[in-house]
């Protein structure tokens, strides 16, 4: 299983990244990013995605789940990893809406959701900071089980 | 159509983005003292790394965010540039983040792969400590015995020259001789130490305990049988020629497997997959024979002679110690092992174990030479007088 995912992953990066603009890169709508940047930066979310897995896969494999500390850690690996997911969805969401109708002025700002587009940015928004935070928190608490007890179950 | 407000987006967002920053500088902190603790655990320095890319990660992040809203909502184009530069470098902190996550997997693997050596290094270590101290008990009671056989040896012959020379004596002195009563006493001291003599010898005997009648080829058989598999697993071939006559000897059956079961896993180990190991016992005089040849890669010369010196390998992680070991194990079965090997062709391990210790031309040269009975030694007591037959 290992083995088949080492080799289908590199592949899928490399036929993302090679592939014509019309046939995969438009299935995502990247061409309409219009930078070489945005690519970079959304293979970037896929990568972390990935290596969050593969942490956490580590940590099962090594049998570190018995700890309190480290299961902590595999649920900051599992919120980071929607996280990126979520982002990946946000970035392409965002920049790919073109001219939001945007209603009133200063912070009294309005955004018309005219279509699903819009409300995805919308969402994708909140659950960018909906699933950070819990992250972060699961990091800081499963580091200080770790420093207290490192081998507390 | 709906409009939704906008403010509480951007609270909500730079408000997580803020506890975020908070929670990635404490957790910086703790992953310090992770490392404060054990600063050579591979695991509390890869958390401590990813800490400080979160952090980092924390700070681009609420930059590169306020930078788009003020783009996107706040009409702020000229931010722009700006913008790209901190979206490039959250970015790189994303790439950052996956390879430490990636290169963690690699060290956790080379890690276990590390504990795993620990531990079969500390294994091999009591084995040795073991081994060394089975060795020990065996050499210092062996030497015991050997000491206690030469004693009883050494003393017996002038005994009987003293007891002789005392029944002589009293067949020749007069019933009323009163030095009579004298080689009566000593006749009969004479025979006391005799018998105590006896029953040391029977004890120093009984002494060797380390070493049994065993048969050589048993021995053998049974070692081979237990490394059968990994010789399999080589896809090696096992060639046992075992000679077809009991080969008894005073063997101690646990070292000689060690000793045996070491060489075979050397030939193992050199012999390429394909390969044959050929094992053979055979009865040469008074000596047992046991030889173990591999089709391997043989050792140079200059190897060759440093083979059986203490913490010399060319293994990585090797111990230098199996081969001494072995040595040691054949020098106290008074055997002697001989190697030989040729580079590209494989080697050949010759031992020739005698089929009792005792047997060895150096301990006979250690007992004392019985003195003849028929040429006794000059009485050394002046009341003994000075006669011969």
């Amino acid at each position: 299983m290992r083995r088949w995912i080492a080799q289908i992953c590199p592949a899928v990066f490399v036929l993302v990244l090679l592939s014509p603009q019309c046939v995969l890169a438009q299935w995502v709508t990247w061409h309409q990013f219009g930078t070489q940047g945005s690519y970079v930066h959304q293979t970037a979310h896929l990568l972390l995605f990935l290596s969050m897995l593969f942490f956490i896969h580590e940590i099962y494999y090594a049998h570190l789940q018995k700890f309190r500390g480290f299961r902590l850690l595999v649920w900051t690996w599992a919120l980071l990893a929607l996280w990126n997911l979520d982002a990946f969805v946000g970035h392409w969401a965002d920049w790919t809406l073109e001219n939001p109708i945007i209603l009133g002025q200063g912070w009294d700002r309005h955004l018309l959701m005219y279509d699903f587009h819009t409300w995805v940015v919308y969402f994708t928004k909140i659950d960018h900071s909906l699933l950070l935070i819990p992250a972060f928190l699961m990091f800081y608490l499963g580091l200080k089980a770790l420093v207290r007890k490192p081998g507390a179950e | 159509m709906i409009a939704l407000p906008l403010a509480p987006l951007w609270i909500l967002e730079y408000l997580g983005a803020f506890i975020v920053l908070i929670l990635t500088c404490l957790s910086l902190r703790l992953s310090r003292r992770l490392v404060d603790q054990d600063p050579e655990n591979a695991l509390w320095l890869f958390l401590n790394w990813l800490a400080i890319a979160f952090l980092l990660f924390s700070i681009s992040h609420l930059i590169s965010h306020v930078l788009h809203d003020l783009i996107a909502y706040w009409n702020h184009p000229q931010l722009a540039l700006l913008q790209r530069v901190f979206g490039g470098f959250d970015t790189v902190i994303y790439v950052v983040i996956a390879a430490i996550t990636l290169f963690f997997h690699r060290i956790q693997r080379l890690y276990r792969r590390m504990e795993a050596d620990h531990h079969h290094l500390e294994e091999t270590s009591h084995e040795i400590l073991a081994l060394n101290r089975e060795m020990e008990a065996l050499v210092m009671e062996r030497t015991m015995s050997e000491m206690a056989l030469g004693m009883a040896h050494g003393i017996r012959n002038p005994l009987h020259v003293i007891g002789g020379f005392s029944h002589r004596l009293l067949r020749k002195t007069d019933e009323d001789d009163p030095s009579r009563a004298w080689a009566t006493a000593i006749a009969e001291e004479a025979r006391r130490i005799e018998q105590m003599v006896e029953r040391f010898e029977t004890l120093a005997m009984r002494k060797t305990s380390f070493f049994a009648q065993e048969d050589l080829n048993l021995i053998v058989g049974n070692t081979l049988e237990l490394l059968f598999p990994e010789l399999k697993a080589k896809n090696i071939s096992l060639v046992a020629e075992l000679c077809h006559e009991p080969l008894m000897g005073r063997f101690n059956k646990h070292l000689m497997k060690v000793a045996l079961a070491h060489l075979v896993r050397n030939a193992v180990e050199a012999t390429p997959r394909g390969g044959t190991v050929l094992v053979r016992t055979a009865k040469e005089k008074q000596f047992a024979v046991l030889t173990l040849q591999d089709t391997g890669r043989g050792m140079p010369q200059e190897v060759v002679e440093k083979v059986f010196v203490p913490f010399y390998t060319t293994k990585i992680g090797g111990t230098g110690l199996g081969m001494v070991f072995v040595r040691q194990i054949v020098d106290e079965h008074r055997g002697v092992i001989t190697l030989e090997s040729q580079v590209g062709r494989g080697t050949t391990v010759t031992i020739r174990l005698p089929h009792r210790f005792t047997d060895s031309p150096e301990v006979g040269d250690e007992v004392p030479p019985a003195a003849p009975p028929a040429a006794p030694a000059a009485p050394s007591t002046p009341e003994a007088g000075s006669g011969q037959d």
